[in-house]
């Protein structure tokens, strides 16, 4: 039976249960040490949220294809694999946070971050207030995810990226600075007009599939892909999915942005967005397989997306994820 | 429609000692990026010419080399690899950025 994803500002189970699952994945030794999972530095135990941490800075890394260059395509981003890639991590964690809760219904709530982008003063929005994910600080000082040296369970970053994507260790609390001006951030968010064009938006050719992703494939394309990642259209600003990372800033910016829970929030809502482009356009994707391996392994649509699935997984593969979840409402 | 992922067989997949085992075998490249300046190299045809752009950024910080994946795209714009969401039309405001979003890798200042 699929479970329904909620706006996490209109279910309090879901925005409630989401922060205890977080806590408990935040304790939960993986069973793991950094030693095995290649970090330098002293051998400690690696909780299973921190995993995914893990997971998102080494997909980061990872050229697809492998003589590829990963600053121009990598497993998760860049590319027309954006969308699958992040649709896996986010399944695999909601699996996670079912299963200690014990509470299989459980579906991974989404931010509409759109929504706050319309106001004014998107730090005043809901969404950070004390009883939701707290405000912005260094260490952020409220909300369940608040740092306190004193208390041994409070919510501490243990493992964080360097500028150049390595994996370090560290021990402090969470960082948000929301808004900053450029280059450091983005003073704003995304509008729900914007999202709008993203979603409209017509290559004007005569394949369907153009609409998704198109020719060369990476951060230049046209397409609802580069648009919904962010890096359209060139003109020198960020949009949506990127534009929510810079304005919250802090540990949203760096690769090792899963350590901020409010990255999963976020990251169901582009899910969600691109559900509602199917919606409109079917469940179409490119490249098809007729791209060549050389240059596009790793981003076609039957290539095994950089997972524990394996070649279970693909961009055809989770095209439609209806037997496991389905959205409230769609954009 | 392929037959989608099963419910069990995601289970199974991100049980913690099975996705870290997937992870520890996830081993970081070892490429020619990781030392000394990143280069890249831009190619494409014109009029019957082939155009190779060739760029190397070399930068300090505070005296000290650092080693930084800056990347320039096509149209020319930069990405820098450690701030995946972000693009800059400027290499100094590439640095900006990371010395303000990786504060523990460049202490002092102001």
């Amino acid at each position: 039976m699929a479970v329904v994803r909620k706006n996490i500002l209109t279910d309090a189970t879901a925005r409630d249960d989401y922060v205890r699952g977080v806590g408990l994945l935040k304790r939960e030794p993986s069973g793991h040490t950094t030693a095995e999972l290649g970090i330098p530095g002293p051998t400690n135990p690696v909780s299973t949220y921190d995993l995914f941490v893990v997971w998102h800075i080494r997909a980061m890394m990872k050229p697809v294809p492998p003589s590829g260059d990963h600053r121009v395509r990598n497993a998760a981003h860049r590319g027309p694999i954006f969308l699958p890639w992040h649709r896996v991590m986010l399944a695999a964690l909601e699996a996670n946070l079912q299963r200690v809760l014990q509470k299989p219904q459980f579906a991974l709530p989404y931010w509409d971050w759109a929504a706050d982008g319309e106001l004014g003063a998107p730090a005043g929005a809901k969404i950070w207030k004390d009883t939701y994910m707290g405000g912005q600080g260094d260490p952020v000082a409220d909300g369940p995810f608040r740092y306190d040296p004193a208390d041994p369970d409070t919510f501490t970053i243990r493992l964080r990226s360097d500028s150049n994507g390595k994996i370090l260790q560290t021990e402090r609390g969470l960082r948000r600075i929301f808004g900053q001006g450029p280059p450091i951030g983005s003073p704003t968010m995304p509008t729900s007009t914007e999202q709008k064009e993203a979603l409209a938006f017509d290559p004007g050719t005569a394949d369907p599939v153009d609409r998704y992703d198109s020719s060369p494939f990476h951060v230049s394309s046209e397409g609802f892909r580069s648009r919904l990642e962010g890096f359209a259209p060139r003109n020198n600003k960020p949009h949506l999915h990127n534009q929510v990372h810079m304005w919250v800033g802090g540990d949203m910016g760096p690769a090792h942005s899963p350590n901020d829970p409010v990255f999963f929030l976020h990251h169901c809502n582009v899910d969600r967005i691109w559900e509602g482009w199917m919606d409109r356009y079917g469940r179409l994707y490119a490249p098809d397989m007729s791209f060549p391996a050389a240059v596009y392994e790793g981003h076609r649509i039957d290539d095994p997306i950089v997972s524990p699935l394996g070649p279970s997984a693909t961009p055809r593969k989770v095209m439609d994820m209806s037997t496991l979840y389905v959205y409230d409402v769609k954009p | 429609m392929d037959r989608a992922i099963e419910p069990t067989e995601l289970t199974a997949a991100a049980a913690p000692e099975r996705l870290g085992e997937y992870l520890a075998g996830l081993a970081p490249p070892h490429t020619h990026h990781d030392h000394g300046p990143a280069k890249t190299v831009r190619t494409t045809e014109f009029e019957g010419h082939r155009i190779v752009v060739t760029t190397t950024y070399e930068v300090t910080v505070d005296g000290k080399p650092l080693n930084v994946q800056l990347h320039v795209d096509d149209d020319g714009t930069l990405s820098c690899h450690g701030l995946p969401s972000y693009q800059f039309a400027s290499a100094l405001d590439s640095i900006r950025a990371l010395i303000a979003n990786f504060p523990e890798d460049f202490e002092g200042g102001e």
